[in-house]
């Protein structure tokens, strides 16, 4: 069974009768009792979407679907195409069934993603937990605060901001964790 | 309708003060629903309202039923002990509308049954729908507008769930205004009847304070609370004095710091009193500090100047400490909200409290207050009032679901 905290985005689970997979995690509060997360979902079954608020107390049965790794040929738009490295077949997907895992890819990408099927069709992607970006805009570093503490928010090259420690400049390779977007170290 | 309210009791008092809290809101209103408490911790409950038994797992209290979170046959009890009494209350049907308090989760026999679809089924086959709603923590950050009522999953298509947050603003739930704190309030805000009900808690309590001094409350987390002391002792020069200093953690710090300035004013040490009674002396006090999210709720609708000690978080706090700093900063002038907010920020400004760390927060601002400083917490107040009740609220919303 997946807790609330199991939930990721691209994390295909099942409430009654509906197959829902997570698109974007929208926010998320820790408190005394537990944290709760507002994500928006698609059902898989209907099409629709929908932003849920969830506490730590529910569980769900994961659905296990078929996952085959591919890897991105190219992004037209917003459709992201991906080819099986086997068979070298292609599937489309849309920005919006990426969900938040679109702000992390670039054409340039060459790294093995897990591409969720439903009923024979792709509905999600499963990034690898760790991926490298490159900041394109930060202020300037600041040399000698290595301790991480403070942050700065930096646009990554594939569009997206995250918090990058003060240290970190223009061109800085990082290392970031795609569950949330935090930071995780510096690619030397 | 029928609400079955399930309350862990976490820490403290704080959760099932809430929910009989809120109990006693629901029971209040026009049309009330029946109610059926379930609660873990039947000991706390008793402190807050004598009159509950935490030896009996099925008893009746001011017309709810409430229950032992652990259930029929609980470990320890003889087999079927308890089971008849637990088939009773919910004689007129499973489960329907439980409300969740601070995710505390459900038990097990409750679980078993409402998520049993064969227990729901209609004459005609159809399985009647059952709808969980979590009441949050209160906070006065921003997410609670965002989060209050999304909609929730659970693992059954036919037991829908939802999210309720109670907050400082419209686009939440609000507070519980229940009855009997709202009454001690407007008593308190006029100065024939504020002396009425300091004469009534102090008679209550069996204590000698003055009715005509300044009263001050403290009840917060263990910390140094000598700068506090000094600025109460300065106050006293002038103006004659009472701090009851509630029992609980700080007691001893409080204590501490007023033995080592002197003894300077009359100090009431408060034994555990029930909430009416808190509630009671907390509308009636001139200044309090308080920590909780309950009694910070009580104190922002008295209309008084008061500081709120937040739950230690690991640097959370501060983000709660900052959230209500920015809801109260638009009812006060910048020059009157600069020290209110320096003495939030002070008392707050460690992660880790320390008894023998003396704080920088001064409350002078709020034991005397300038008009500005008095107006702006009695117009925080009233918008808190003007949100409107929590238990109406809840009810609204429960009642456009089912």
């Amino acid at each position: 069974m997946l807790m609330t905290s199991d939930l990721r985005v691209g994390t295909v689970f099942k409430s009654g009768k509906d197959v829902v997979v997570v698109q974007r995690m929208l926010g998320n509060k820790g408190g005394r009792g537990g944290v709760v997360v507002k994500m928006r979902v698609k059902n898989l079954l209907t099409g629709s979407t929908a932003d849920l608020g969830l506490d730590s107390g529910e569980k769900f049965e994961e659905v296990m679907l078929d996952q085959h790794k591919m890897r991105l040929s190219f992004i037209d738009g917003d459709n992201y195409v991906f080819m099986d490295q086997e068979s070298f077949e292609q599937y489309e997907l849309t920005k919006e069934d990426l969900g938040d895992n679109a702000q992390y890819i670039t054409p340039e990408d060459d790294f093995d993603v897990e591409i969720t099927f439903y009923e024979g069709k792709p509905v999600g992607v499963v990034l690898p937990i760790s991926i490298e970006r490159t900041i394109t805009y930060c202020e300037p570093g600041i040399k000698g605060d290595t301790s991480g503490k403070s942050t700065k928010p930096a646009t990554l090259d594939s569009g997206c901001v995250v918090q990058v420690p003060l240290f970190c400049d223009i061109g800085t390779r990082i290392r970031l964790d795609t569950r949330d977007g935090t930071f995780q170290e510096r690619v030397k | 309708m029928t609400i079955d309210a399930l309350c862990r009791v976490v820490d403290n008092y704080g959760d099932i003060g809430v929910v009989y809290r809120l109990a006693r809101a629901l029971s209040a209103l026009p049309d009330p629903p029946r109610l059926r408490l379930v609660v873990d911790d039947l000991s706390a409950f008793n402190l807050l309202e004598p009159e509950v038994d935490p030896a009996l797992p099925v008893q009746s209290l001011r017309g709810w039923t409430v229950l032992d979170w652990a259930g029929p046959d609980a470990a320890g009890s003889p087999p079927g002990s308890s089971a008849r009494a637990y088939a009773d209350a919910y004689a007129d049907g499973p489960p329907s509308v439980v409300l969740e308090c601070f995710a505390c989760g459900r038990p097990d026999w409750l679980e078993e049954a409402l998520f049993d679809d064969s227990r729901y089924r209609g004459a005609g086959g159809a399985v009647a729908e059952r709808t969980v709603v979590n009441l949050e923590y209160l906070s006065a950050e921003a997410y609670p507008d965002e989060f209050h009522r999304l909609p929730s999953l659970t693992r059954s298509s036919s037991v829908r769930k939802y999210m309720f947050m109670p907050g400082f603003t419209p686009a939440t739930g609000g507070l519980i205004l229940d009855r009997e704190f709202v009454e001690a309030v407007r008593l308190a805000a006029e100065p024939g009847p504020r002396r009425a009900l300091r004469a009534a808690i102090a008679g209550g309590l069996g204590l000698s304070a003055d009715p005509d001094r300044f009263w001050a409350l403290l009840f917060g987390y263990e910390r140094d609370y000598g700068t506090i002391v000094d600025d109460l002792a300065a106050l006293s020069r002038s103006t004659p004095t009472v701090v009851f200093a509630a029992a609980g953690k700080s007691l001893p710090c409080v204590v501490a710091a007023w033995e080592r300035a002197g003894r300077p004013f009359e100090l009431v040490r408060l034994p555990f009193i029930s909430q009416r009674d808190w509630d009671r002396l907390l509308a009636a006090a001139d200044f309090s500090l308080v920590r909780g999210e309950d009694s910070l709720s009580r104190a922002a609708l008295a209309g008084r100047p008061f500081l709120w000690h937040a739950y230690p978080q690991g640097g959370d706090q501060s983000l709660k400490v900052r959230g209500l700093v920015e809801r109260m900063r638009p009812f006060f002038g910048p020059d009157d909200f600069a020290p209110l907010e320096a003495a939030f920020e002070a008392v707050n400004d460690r992660i880790d409290d320390s008894p023998t760390v003396r704080g920088s927060e001064r409350v002078s601002a709020m034991l005397e207050p300038s008009a500005g400083v008095r107006a702006g917490f009695a117009a925080f107040s009233e918008t808190l009032l003007k949100n409107g009740d929590l238990a109406a609220n809840l009810m609204t919303f429960l009642r456009g679901l089912v």
